[in-house]
């Protein structure tokens, strides 16, 4: 999902640094409101930890793999769709200048793709489900495999404006693709979520725990 | 990815002239690589831009001393990451162009197109050059030195904390990531393998993942109260002491901004010939 430099023009990838910008803002102000300034090192330690977690294989089928974007995990664990965008935004720099996974002109659209798309669907189609279903663990795998489908959809909409890639072909084989790995995605963020419950509850929400387990 | 982390430090750890070179220079020469490199046209005489750009990053890598297979092996560890999208556009027909000449017919009605054909090249050549400046600039400068190289730059002190924090962790995370694999191998877990059940396999990367997770947010914790225990407030910043550009760094910085914008403007000039040829022929 990561899109490489050159894969979209200068002008529009400028839009999207823009756009992007103005969300990594959103979210530096959300980690000194919310979070308190004096907790962002725990932030910082826990992109590292989301890097380390997206290096797992994950066996999709059919021979093919994928890995966890994390981004739906981070924001409802931490809960603000924020958590997303700030830990997501430090991992895509490190990915794009150190590995070459994105790229530098492209990392505003790869922000918006994975860390604002990723992070709001996630976080508020999990508190949409989970105030519907009265369950923690479903809407948490729903909320990241709709997190991890329309980034990739969007991933393709963004290389269609680009010129870059046809709109249909892109988002059969864009949607199809994520729409497996998101399954993965969503089964591993509901497993993970659940053993973050059952060992550590006050970490959830930064201590507010989920849905029912004030009572 | 995490994996290559060591590798790629070890090589940045070097000490020739380009590795001991001030870590703006070659942040503003790779920035200034890839941009040129993106803004230029898709047209096929973005060869010309491309190798010469690749002739500069070239020669700066023969003078890191770094070999040519470390080189080819990072650049085939990134190439996946856009050699799909680039292979499939030559199947279809690209939006740039308004005709389209099969050069290739191939059963279920699918066509390789001639025009499809040179806009992949274009992008190939536009993401080699860009990721071959990511290469040089990774393989050639530690983190914490591109880290202190963007501070000196003028990024936001907040960020240069959290990301130098997060550098930093990425070794200890990658250590763990590289114990949890070792623990699967000895007890031989493959998540790819077919005759272990579908669910244990995701039950257990699920709890692998999560207990990764646990891990750093109380690593994270940890590292919290020690900075506090050492007087870290929210007033806190890292220290990245000022450092003047030597002499002929600045020159061959400024050389290189040069090389950089001339290669790449010289090309578009005479791709556009109307707009040159008029200038040339009034000054003749």
């Amino acid at each position: 999902m990561h899109i490489p430099d050159a894969f979209i023009p200068l002008p529009q990838a400028a839009i999207y640094w823009i756009i992007a910008l103005i969300f990594v803002i959103l979210a530096l102000r959300w980690a000194r409101n919310e979070l308190s300034e004096e907790k962002i090192p725990l932030i910082a330690v826990l992109a590292a930890g989301i890097f380390a977690i997206q290096a797992f294989n994950l066996p999709v089928g059919m021979g093919t793999s994928g890995h966890l974007v994390g981004g739906a995990l981070a924001a409802i664990v931490l809960g603000s769709p924020f958590a997303a965008v700030f830990i997501l935004t430090i991992v895509l720099i490190i990915q794009g200048v150190v590995f070459g996974d994105g790229g530098i002109t492209t990392m505003g659209a790869n922000i918006i793709n994975m860390g604002v798309i990723g992070g709001f669907v996630g976080y508020y189609s999990y508190h949409g489900i989970k105030s519907a279903i009265k369950n923690d663990f479903i809407p948490a795998a729903i909320a990241a495999w709709l997190a991890c489908f329309i980034s990739a959809i969007a991933c393709a909409i963004e290389m269609f404006i680009a010129g870059t890639f046809p709109l249909v072909p892109g988002i059969i084989a864009m949607g199809t693709y994520h729409a497996a790995i998101g399954i993965i995605e969503g089964v591993i963020t509901a497993g993970a979520i659940y053993l973050i419950y059952t060992t550590r509850p006050d970490l959830m929400e930064l201590g507010k725990g989920p849905a029912g387990s004030e009572a | 990815m995490i994996e290559e982390l060591q590798n790629i430090e070890r090589q940045a750890m070097g000490n020739s002239r380009v590795h001991r070179l001030d870590a703006r220079t070659k942040i503003i020469l790779a920035f200034a690589a890839i941009i040129a490199m993106v803004a230029y046209p898709y047209s096929p005489d973005v060869i010309v831009p491309g190798v010469l750009l690749f002739a500069f990053f070239t020669v700066i890598w023969a003078f890191s001393g770094l070999s040519a297979v470390t080189y080819l092996k990072r650049l085939i560890l990134i190439l996946p990451f856009g050699i799909f999208i680039i292979i499939f556009q030559i199947f279809f027909e690209n939006s740039r162009y308004d005709t389209f000449t099969p050069i290739l017919n191939l059963p279920l009605g699918i066509h390789v197109y001639a025009e499809s054909v040179e806009f992949a090249t274009i992008l190939l050549i536009k993401f080699i050059v860009c990721i071959s400046f990511i290469i040089l600039l990774s393989s050639t400068t530690t983190m914490q030195d591109m880290l202190a190289g963007a501070r000196r730059l003028g990024m936001p002190s907040e960020f240069v904390l959290v990301i130098g924090l997060m550098i930093r962790y990425l070794f200890v995370f990658a250590e763990i990531y590289g114990k949890v694999i070792t623990v699967f191998e000895i007890r031989f877990f493959n998540a790819f393998d077919r005759n272990l059940p579908y669910r244990y396999r995701l039950k257990t990367l699920a709890y692998a993942i999560g207990s990764l997770f646990i891990r750093s947010y109380e690593q994270g914790e940890r590292t919290y109260v020690s900075m506090l225990c050492r007087g870290y407030s929210k007033d806190s910043f890292l220290r990245v002491e000022k450092k003047k550009i030597h002499a002929k760094e600045l020159c061959f910085l400024i050389f290189g901004v040069i090389f950089i914008v001339a290669g790449v403007l010289l090309p578009y000039m005479v791709y556009y010939r109307g707009l040159v040829l008029p200038v040339l022929s009034s000054l003749i």
